[in-house]
């Protein structure tokens, strides 16, 4: 009960020390704050009630149940959670940067090394969650933070999921499209840890690329890119696409070896990558399989968490004039404006008609800005198919059998005890 | 799936009986006694179900809700958190945990056509306010496992599958008691596998043997719940009533 008494004694609103505003999410604003009982900086989601009077945000519900679950160096720590003022407050480790910043950073150069270090913390989180039976499905760069000491972190849990049951029928409607795994744009309706595993190779090859590999832009587009990369794939290969919602044959196309797609990639990068996009989900590698790959044990080591290249905290800043002016803030890194878009829950990645190495210019932000307010509401994994399930009709022990019953229970546990 | 619950807030928090039957302080000083306390959440399980039945969920919504409010009076007063509004918060909270939403107004709305007490007739507006009383009283721990998950499994491989209504139907009966509070949801379930199997003469001693439980702890849990049955027969509605005048307003 110790946790309760903490809970009581907690002077919530007065425990953080407010900061500057570091975006505006789709449910609520994001404000940086010193946490004074710690002295650690974290960053407050302030959870707007929503409008037509539905409570607590359905996506921050989620977030907020499921990281509770999940707690590990490779996931975002969800601190603490407080209402203040009418308002649930979540309480966030605060991170720098996120992976698509690094991705983006033309001025960075990421050595196989680093390469290595960012995926292998990426798998590690993802190994972790898929433990605890629980689907990321919005796996993407800018949903992988980087902390103050380099480590990379799972964020935005808004999509995710607990799966496990065995009958549970989820929306395919995840993930940003490019992130997107093919059975998933072929409709499938029971799909599992697989399609995190399935994002998680498209970031591995972004990392190698530095840009966003199979960028569709429409799902048969992106089906039409994944085949252009890869091959159509044979039945052979996946016997049960045939059988998916959405399956329409697509003419053969043969693939490239990856060789061609990934040229500066080791080869047991690239052994490691095709495992990973192996069309069919049942063959596919784990995370914790991919972990164990002989491209981690093998040379180069990954680079240590603290010494990977990251943005550097000046041109962060650029957009923020507040810190600019305020000497306290010193060389501490203001999150921007791509930090702001990662606490949406964009679904539909970026903008397609926008280049994504145009946007790194110094009017990229605003214009990445606009396009994640555009996207909207992030569409929802309701599954409304259970709803009729209903239980059986209820029988009971309504005879008068139950001292009977009691007997014979007390009768029978005395015998096996002696095996 | 086990390894999961072992490592999970639902184990950490599991609760000794002795926990659980604690009657707060100020619901003490207006006359809660410790069997008017069990009377009104068994009273409040059941107004649950009566709600799910009409906004239709699914069964493992109202075993959240019923574990969500029991966990609530294990830690607050019904003197503050009056329990015919923590009742239906409760569902509303597990429906939105559970993927399964209610709306809020829904709910509001079949309270008022099955109750003309007016006590138990809250707005739209208390729920939501209390659904972040109740987030906070719950230490933000949303995720709840239920018997229900292995049963199955479990059935199917003791060769019980005729028994799965028998022992679905007596799941669902150990939510008008504290035991998904005490016990891991397993053990549960296999304490009314272990009811089941007894009622239909069947012997399965040497199943349950093989298993890697600790049958005493599953013989308890069967008694208890066969000790819930003999008492809830002397139920009544007047008693039932007794303790709810006990509540303000």
């Amino acid at each position: 009960m110790a946790e309760v008494d903490q809970l009581l004694s907690k002077k919530v609103a007065d425990r953080y020390l407010k900061r500057e505003v570091l975006g505006e999410g789709t449910y609520g604003v994001v404000f940086k704050a010193i946490d004074t009982k710690t002295g650690q900086t974290v960053a407050i989601k302030k959870i707007r009630l929503g409008k037509q009077k539905e409570g607590v945000n359905f996506t921050a519900l989620r977030e907020i149940k499921l990281l509770k679950e999940l707690k590990d160096p490779n996931i975002i720590e969800l601190i603490d959670a407080f209402p203040h003022k009418g308002n649930l407050h979540l309480v966030f480790e605060f991170m720098e940067t996120d992976l698509e910043a690094v991705i983006r950073d033309r001025n960075i150069v990421l050595s196989p090394a680093d390469i290595k270090s960012y995926i292998q913390m990426t798998l590690k989180g993802l190994a972790f969650c898929h433990k605890k039976w629980v689907l990321h499905r919005d796996m993407k760069p800018n949903n992988l933070l980087i902390g103050p000491g380099g480590q990379l972190k799972l964020a935005d849990f808004g999509l995710a999921r607990i799966f496990g049951s065995p009958d549970r029928r989820f929306t395919h409607q995840v993930f940003a499209r490019w992130y997107r795994a093919p059975e998933l744009l072929f409709g499938a309706k029971q799909y599992g840890p697989g399609v995190d595993v399935w994002a998680a190779a498209c970031i591995f090859a972004e990392l190698l690329l530095r840009r966003p590999f199979l960028q569709g832009n429409s799902d048969i587009d992106q089906l039409g890119k994944i085949f252009a990369a890869f091959g159509t794939p044979k039945p052979s290969q996946w016997p049960d696409m045939v059988y998916l919602p959405d399956y329409v044959e697509y003419q053969h196309v043969p693939g490239q070896p990856l060789r061609t797609l990934f040229p500066m990639a080791s080869d047991d990068a690239l052994d490691l990558l095709s495992k990973m996009f192996t069309y069919d989900p049942k063959a596919r590698i784990s995370a914790q399989l991919a972990l164990e790959h002989r491209y981690f044990s093998s040379i180069p080591p990954p680079t240590e968490p603290a010494l990977l290249p990251r943005p550097p905290p000046k041109k962060e800043s650029v957009n923020s004039k507040v810190s600019d002016f305020n000497p306290q803030d010193g060389p501490t890194v203001l999150s921007p404006p791509r930090k702001l878009r990662r606490v949406m829950p964009q679904r539909e990645g970026f903008d397609v008609n926008v280049h994504p190495m145009d946007k790194i210019d110094e009017h990229g932000n605003e214009i990445r800005q606009t396009a994640g307010e555009k996207s909207g509401h992030a569409p929802m994994s309701l599954d409304f198919s259970v709803f009729g399930m209903r239980p059986p009709v209820r029988p009971t022990i309504n005879s008068a059998d139950r001292s009977h019953l009691k007997r014979k229970l007390d009768l029978e546990f005395q015998l096996p005890e002696e095996e | 799936m086990a390894a999961n619950f072992w490592t999970s807030s639902h184990y950490k928090q599991l609760l000794d009986p002795e926990e659980v039957d604690v009657v707060q302080p100020l619901d003490k000083e207006r006359g809660i006694t410790l069997e008017d306390f069990k009377l009104i959440k068994l009273h409040m399980s059941n107004h649950i179900v009566k709600l799910a039945q009409h906004v239709k969920v699914r069964q493992r919504v109202v075993a959240t809700a019923i574990t969500y409010m029991r966990r609530v009076f294990a830690r607050r007063s019904m003197t503050e958190y009056d329990p015919r509004l923590v009742a239906p918060t409760c569902l509303y909270l597990a429906s939105k945990a559970e993927e399964s939403t209610v709306q809020a107004r829904l709910l509001v709305f079949y309270i008022k056509k099955l109750y003309s007490d007016e006590k138990y007739r809250f707005e739209i507006k208390e729920i939501l306010e209390m659904e972040m009383k109740i987030l906070e009283a719950l230490n933000y721990y949303l995720v709840v496992f239920h018997p229900y998950r292995a049963l199955t499994q479990l059935l199917q491989d003791a060769g019980m599958n005729d028994a799965t209504q028998l022992t679905w139907g007596l799941i669902n009966d150990t939510y008008k008691m504290d035991l998904i509070l005490i016990h891991p949801p397993h053990l549960i379930a296999l304490a009314c596998m272990y009811i089941a199997s007894a009622h239909k003469d069947k012997d399965n001693t040497a199943w349950f043997e093989e298993l890697r439980v600790d049958m005493n702890v599953v013989k308890n849990i069967a008694m208890e719940i066969l000790d819930f049955y003999d008492s809830h027969k002397l139920i009544t509605d007047e008693r039932i009533n007794a303790a709810m005048n006990k509540l303000p307003k």
